[in-house]
């Protein structure tokens, strides 16, 4: 089965944050006003009922003009979500064939191991409902043959959705059209730390993904790798291992003897 | 010479069975939440929602509960030099060979390794467990550490007190009414806790 994805091209992002509009709307959120913070971003991060932002990285160029690497942050989608990793509640966090990561929140009991889980410090806790909220790739919209509500929103076509492998070869073909402009370090954005993603990015400077505010080499964390395999393993073996050894050792010796030193009844 | 040797007062077997019953709920909790396969045992509990509110104040409640029995018994828990020759030889004393075993006083070597034991793994869980309630409010750094040291903890903690149930009903036949009662008779004293036998005696 081919796998949707999202395909971000930073390249032509006019920072008109219609996108976020759509989001907001499409999803029904309610929306908090943040504080000025003197910059042109909506707010300065992602919101438990604010699951895509638009960044306005500001970045100096080595001839000393100033650009904005705007970049669209919200869930990645990633092939081996980290989130999925760390839930501990059955079918909480589920990973659709077509590769979207999403959320039930009659299941979800709040715990906020995903939001550890995650490399991209995406998943939000809503402090009343105590649930964790993020971008959905709006899986209710995709069931159904719609385009994601930022997609739609967008008047640049700089997001388009399709399936993973189609907007792979268009991210390659724009990144090198962008290399063939001048942009020498043009490239995609599709990290293998976390198996690839489901957003993918053109980046006019890939050597540099944090300038976008991207991490360079996300990956599950190793605590959690360690705690969701070899701990976890070994720990199991050692509960049913002391269980069983409690067992076995009164088949073998049987209980402490009680001696009759003192005389009296045992 | 009395047949009944009174061994753990009223409020010893309150603190130890309150700390009991707080330790089982936290333990199945967290063990509900320790893999899917378990996670049919925070159903029972009342649900993952439940569970998950639930298993931080049972984690309290029983750290508190902890340190009201670090009050009651640490001074009698400090090891001893024969404690040490007894812990090196707990192998013996495992298949009841226990010649050259030095004699236990009120409680035993491996006793006194399960208090402070638990102590220690207590503390761990509960700095990490404080760090995993409120994640929100947590650096990443330490949410990363807890959300590692909780589960190993756990386990450690878990498996003593496995081996804490075993010798303290089937393995050793007496404890269980000593804890429940308060009670053993002379000859088990005499049997298991020889030092303080002598030294209940004597007074």
């Amino acid at each position: 089965m081919h796998t949707v994805a999202k395909l971000v091209d930073t390249s032509t992002c006019i920072g008109c944050k219609a996108c976020e509009v759509a989001c907001q709307e499409w999803n029904d959120q309610d929306f908090t006003i943040g504080a000025f913070d003197g910059t042109y971003q909506t707010l300065p991060d992602l919101e438990h009922n604010f699951w895509n932002l638009i960044k306005f990285n500001e970045f100096s160029r080595e001839d000393g003009h100033m650009t904005w690497n705007m970049a669209k942050y919200q869930c990645m989608h990633c092939v081996d979500p980290g989130c999925l990793k760390s839930c501990p509640a059955p079918g909480a966090i589920f990973q659709q064939k077509d590769g979207i990561v999403d959320f039930n929140h009659d299941l979800c009991i709040g715990c906020g191991y995903c939001i550890t889980g995650c490399p991209f410090d995406v998943p939000r806790l809503n402090p009343n409902s105590k649930k964790v909220y993020k971008c959905s790739l709006c899986s209710d919209r995709t069931a159904v043959g719609l385009e994601p509500a930022c997609i739609k929103a967008c008047p640049t076509n700089c997001l388009t959705f399709g399936t993973r492998e189609d907007l792979i070869q268009i991210a390659n073909a724009r990144s090198a059209e962008l290399r063939e402009d001048g942009f020498a370090g043009a490239g995609v954005y599709n990290p293998q730390g976390v198996g690839g993603t489901h957003v993918l990015y053109v980046l006019k400077d890939a050597t540099d993904p944090e300038s976008y505010g991207l991490p360079k080499d996300p990956k599950i964390p190793w605590a959690v790798s360690l705690w969701q395999g070899p701990v976890k393993w070994l720990g199991s073996l050692v509960l049913v291992g002391g269980v069983l050894g409690a067992f076995f050792h009164y088949l073998r010796y049987g209980p402490k003897p009680t001696h009759d030193k003192a005389g009296g009844d045992a | 010479m009395p047949k009944q040797i009174h061994r753990f007062s009223f409020s010893e077997r309150a603190i130890h069975w309150l700390a009991a019953l707080s330790f089982l709920y936290a333990a199945l909790s967290g063990l509900g939440l320790w893999s899917h396969h378990l996670y049919w045992i925070a159903v029972v509990l009342g649900g993952g929602v439940t569970t998950r509110w639930g298993h931080p104040w049972g984690g309290i409640i029983f750290s508190v509960i902890l340190g009201a029995m670090f009050l009651t018994w640490a001074r009698q828990m400090r090891l001893s030099a024969d404690d040490r020759t007894w812990l090196r030889n707990a192998r013996k004393y495992a298949v009841h060979d226990e010649k050259g075993l030095p004699e236990a006083g009120r409680f035993n070597g491996g006793q006194k390794m399960l208090f402070w034991g638990q102590g220690v793994l207590t503390f761990l869980l509960l700095a990490s467990g404080v760090i995993l309630w409120f994640p929100e409010w947590m650096p990443r750094t330490l949410r990363l550490a807890a959300i590692l040291i909780h589960p190993i903890a756990a386990v450690g903690s878990i498996g003593m007190i496995i081996l804490h149930i075993y010798m303290g009903t089937a393995g050793v036949p007496g404890s269980f009414r000593a804890m429940i009662r308060g009670w053993v008779t002379p000859a088990w004293a005499a049997s298991h806790h020889p030092k303080w036998y002598r030294e209940t005696f004597k007074n």
